[in-house]
């Protein structure tokens, strides 16, 4: 028999207890658990990303079934959530990619000097800007810059976890979460004239 | 500080019920697929080990690790 009838999976594990017990024996009800406790989180991202309610369930699906199939790949080094927002927004960054037929530039990575100092520089300017044009501002930008301010200031991710989840040094993160900030006041500023 | 805008703008909608059902549902035909995958190639592999198992043991003595015999039980007259 392929399938047995098994027991109903214990929904008081943790998130690493279930994909260890995963990687020993696929269950699909075990991680019918892990589905419930983050496919709206997951959808919002994916909302987020895109803007569009069809592409962000597709988008969804194709995340869940990505981490199933990519389980045995899960090392239990960071946390099983970690894990699954690098490839949500991984995903969607690919999506958006070769929708959008962007082609990303290549960004200095190295230190600057005064770039320590200047971290947070631009942050007051960002939270400046109108709320009913944020929406158009991050459309307006290419999908890396969105992903970069919309996991730091909508999702609050530290610098630790979005070096985990993009896979990239903190010096790149930082320099990447600074240009992506500049150019979003840069639309910012394009867009405010047109406004009566 | 201001308000931060990211969050009045952050998205508040649930994922819709069916696609719990579509994503379960592919989970399931992963599960297949993969499960046919491994009946074919378990079988191929038993196969070949099993061969070479019978063809070691062919010249060796019975024993264990050690090369320890066990004692056989005494033949009956």
């Amino acid at each position: 028999m392929l399938f047995k009838k098994k027991a109903k999976p214990d929904n008081t594990l943790s998130d690493e207890e279930i994909v260890a017990r995963l990687q020993q024996a696929m269950e699909a009800d075990r991680f019918a658990v892990l589905y419930d406790r983050y496919s709206t989180k997951v959808f919002q991202k994916c909302l987020g990303m895109t803007r569009n309610r069809e592409l962000a369930q597709d988008l969804t699906h194709d995340i869940f079934v990505k981490a199933f199939v990519n389980l045995s790949k899960f090392d239990h080094r960071a946390k099983f959530g970690t894990w699954l927002y690098s490839i949500t927004y991984n995903y969607c960054l690919d999506h958006l990619r070769k929708d959008q037929r962007y082609r990303s530039e290549p960004i200095e990575e190295e230190v600057h000097e005064g770039q320590e100092e200047g971290e947070d520089r631009y942050e007051a300017e960002l939270f400046a800007i109108r709320f009913d044009l944020l929406e158009d501002v991050l459309s307006r930008l290419d999908p890396a810059d969105r992903a970069m301010l919309l996991m730091k200031y909508q999702e609050e991710h530290s610098v630790k976890e979005i070096m985990e989840m993009l896979g990239l040094g903190e010096s790149a993160v930082k320099m990447r979460m600074l240009r992506a900030r500049e150019r979003a006041l840069q639309v910012y500023h394009q867009l405010m004239p047109a406004e009566p | 500080m201001s308000t931060n805008p990211f969050k009045i703008i952050r998205p508040t909608d649930q994922p819709p019920e069916h696609l719990r059902k579509d994503v379960m549902g592919s989970i399931k035909l992963v599960m297949l697929l993969v499960r046919f995958v491994q009946l074919f190639m378990a079988d191929y592999a038993m196969s070949i080990f099993e061969n070479v198992r019978l063809a070691g043991r062919r010249d060796q003595p019975q024993g264990d690790e050690q090369g320890r015999t066990k004692p056989q039980p005494p033949e009956r007259t």
